[in-house]
């Protein structure tokens, strides 16, 4: 059996997905990107194939994908993270249909990116340099409000009265907002709605941009976040797909790159192979050029 | 480790602010020269001059008289027939960017706050000890520098161009302008402009023209034989360079791309993308994006901007040779083929690029804005719908000249190329 790996090295997460040639997850690991970015990463890889008890050499091509790609010189093969999602999120979302949006919120940039029928890029649009909006955004307001980012969820679901209305979406404004808005004597349950509306407006503002049809498949860390998908849907007006594990569909997709490279290399390898074989017959080694 | 802190030598800020800007040139140069292998061997002019003027601070035209110009609007021709030497003051420098960031509006153009910058700073690699600048009236942002850098001491003389280039009002406006240019530009230079002087000047500029033409017809090649970094650094060394040796080294550069093209010479990879770059100028050291689209496997095989293409690509036609004849086919030259997103309206910039990607073969189109260049701002919309009429592709970035957010510009680049790539092998 061989394998295939993808790396995606996130803003904030390093995430390792391992497939066999059946395109299946064999494991996965997330692991905090941190400041050490090459040396986080190639600790989680080198974890993950541990955990599921190989080793180096049985991946036969690894890729990476996510901000600090270029750093893992190890790699067969880099891909921008727009084009690893689209390739994991329309193997991912298979078993719901053809996904042709994808929203994805990740720690430092919220992307739109369309997908044809083909399941290829066909349009895309990223936020600028700031991080409104993003994950980034979400960890800042939980850090203000004290609570767990993994509670963001409940408490967005327990907010008795209105969202509070949360204008800013530059994580230094919104900062000094929520604080204006606990002194108003908000609930931070209100105030943790109001975030999530604020951001699904701002992101489905540039998801807009390329487009948005049906099936539209949500991803990133945030997805992990129920209030956050509730927010998006209401915003929209639609369902999304949600995957199992929304945090790795770029790795998953750097991956499936990966298998997919490979099989075409050796296809061509094959081609060259025979056509060496036919030369060296039909010459029959009555020149010395071929040896 | 040793606890014992080295003695801070303490410089003046323009000491430092002249080794900012040769560590930013210097890098950038290491680039273009180091980064992609295969350069042209006549390249090695075009790298020498960047390096001795940018880093070395060789001044490429010690005690003569140098006239700056604040556009691609300022015709050259006169300028030479004065007897001065025009060189171009929009500037590319992140250094100098920050300077002029602070006498301006926070969201506004970086190429003017660059350009302001350097002035203030009076560290031109290029052109110092200048004293008077042309500044045509073109986007508010360029017009209203005019008063700062009379502020600063500088002679400005404001040249006056019309926001409408269709009308008859709008022609005979600007021909009226470049006639009294003509005259008073004597007083600038302390020599008149005289008949004999301005037809030789439309021959020397339109020779430079000619060979540039002749490069570019090159790129229409498959496969490339020349990167199109290469081409912004020999349209940029315009800006300054002598006009004689200039046109001496493009020259050879033609014959070898020539030879190049003769032999199938591919100076990209296999399925490189072909790009048309379009937008607000990339100025050296400034070639930012273009740099990352061919780090990212992509080539620029045509470019319609003011620092490149459109700096080159129409010349002077004269039915008669005399005076009036030649000024106000001057003055023709200069608005009419120009697609500067300052005009009212701007059909022709759409029809060009159509055109150059129809013609250059190109994949795909990027074209970049600065942010607070509001005119190329708002001009993306009909541009893009444009092209997407066309069923061309195109990638919209806005920047600035920092260095930082090159992490999200070079994914969306690189993502372009793949979709590019994919389409390509669709087709």
């Amino acid at each position: 059996m061989i394998y295939f790996a993808g790396i995606d090295i996130g803003s904030t997460a390093v995430k390792v997905v391992v497939i066999d040639e059946d395109r299946q997850i064999i494991g996965n690991k997330t692991v905090a990107t941190g400041a050490l970015v090459f040396k986080n990463a190639q600790t989680a890889f080198l974890a993950l194939l541990n955990e599921i008890g190989l080793q180096r050499q049985h991946v036969s091509y690894l890729t990476t994908t996510g901000y600090g790609r270029k750093l893992f010189k190890d790699a067969d093969e880099t891909i921008s993270e727009i084009t690893a999602n689209a390739v994991g999120a329309r193997e991912a979302g298979k078993e719901f249909g053809t996904i042709r949006t994808i929203i994805n919120i990740g720690g430092q940039d919220s992307k739109g990116i369309s997908i044809d029928l083909l399941g290829n890029v066909t349009n895309f649009a990223m936020n600028d340099r700031c991080a409104a909006g993003t994950g980034r955004f979400l960890d800042m307001a939980a850090r203000n409000l004290e609570i767990e980012v993994s509670d963001l969820g409940l408490f967005h679901f327990n907010a008795k009265s209105t969202p509070a209305a949360v204008n800013a979406t530059c994580a230094v404004f919104a900062e000094s907002e929520i604080i204006g808005l606990l002194g108003m004597g908000h609930e931070r349950e209100e105030i943790v709605k109001g975030i999530h509306f604020s951001i699904a407006k701002r992101t489905i503002k540039l998801v807009k941009r390329v487009g948005i049809e049906d099936l539209i498949y949500f991803d990133g860390g945030p997805a992990l976040n129920k209030g956050m998908v509730a927010a998006l849907e209401d915003e929209l007006g639609r369902r999304l797909v949600i995957p199992e594990f929304p945090q790795i569909t770029t790795a998953f997709g750097a991956a499936l790159i990966g298998l997919e490279s490979h099989q075409y290399e050796q296809q061509e390898q094959q081609i060259t192979e025979q056509t060496n074989a036919a030369n060296a017959q039909s010459c029959q080694g009555s020149c010395s050029s071929c040896g | 480790m040793s606890t014992e802190l080295p003695q801070h030598q303490v410089e003046t800020s323009q000491q430092r602010h002249i080794r900012h800007q040769g560590m930013e040139a210097s890098g950038v140069l290491d680039t273009v020269e180091k980064g992609f292998g295969g350069n042209p061997e006549a390249m090695q002019y075009f790298y020498d001059l960047f390096r001795d003027v940018y880093c070395e601070g060789i001044k490429p035209h010690p005690d003569k008289e140098m006239i700056g110009t604040m556009c691609v609007q300022i015709p050259d021709e006169i300028i030479h027939a004065a007897g001065g030497i025009p060189v171009r003051l929009c500037n590319g420098f992140y250094t100098d960017e920050e300077v002029g960031g602070d006498f301006m509006p926070a969201k506004s153009c970086s190429l003017v706050k660059a350009s302001l910058g350097m002035l203030k700073s009076e560290t031109n690699p290029y052109s110092d000890g200048i004293k008077s600048i042309i500044n045509p009236t073109t986007c508010d942002q360029k017009k209203k520098a005019a008063g700062m850098m009379r502020e600063m001491g500088y002679q400005v003389y404001d040249m006056e161009l019309p926001p409408v280039k269709e009308s008859e009002e709008g022609r005979e406006y600007w021909r009226r302008s470049v006639r009294k240019f003509t005259h008073e530009v004597g007083k600038l230079t302390g020599k008149k402009v005289t008949r004999k002087n301005l037809k030789a000047t439309i021959k020397q500029v339109g020779q430079a023209q000619l060979t540039y033409h002749r490069l570019n017809e090159l790129r229409k090649n498959t496969p490339i034989p020349i990167l199109g970094k290469d081409i912004f650094m020999v349209t940029n060394a315009y800006f300054f360079d002598d006009l004689t040796r200039w046109t001496a080294a493009t020259e050879k550069l033609c014959t070898e791309i020539e030879a190049r093209v003769a032999e199938g010479y591919n100076a990209a990879g296999r399925r490189s993308p072909r790009i048309v770059f379009t937008g607000s100028p990339p100025v050296f050291p400034n070639l930012k994006i273009p740099l990352m689209i061919e780090q990212a496997d992509g080539v620029i095989v045509a470019d319609e901007t003011c620092s490149s293409n459109r700096l080159l690509n129409d010349m002077v036609s004269v039915d008669e040779w005399f005076m009036y004849d030649m000024v106000d086919a001057i003055a023709d030259r200069y608005l009419k083929s120009c697609t500067c997103p300052i005009f009212t309206m701007n059909d022709d910039r759409i029809r060009r690029l159509i055109e150059l990607v129809r013609t250059f073969k190109a994949d795909g189109v990027i074209y970049q804005a600065f942010s607070g260049c509001s005119v190329y701002e708002m001009e993306q919309r009909s541009v893009a719908k444009a092209m997407e009429k066309e069923g061309i592709p195109m990638l919209y970035i806005e920047t600035d000249y920092s260095p930082s957010g090159t992490g999200q510009l070079s994914t969306r680049i690189e993502a372009f190329m793949e979709s590019l790539k994919v389409r390509g092998r669709q087709k």
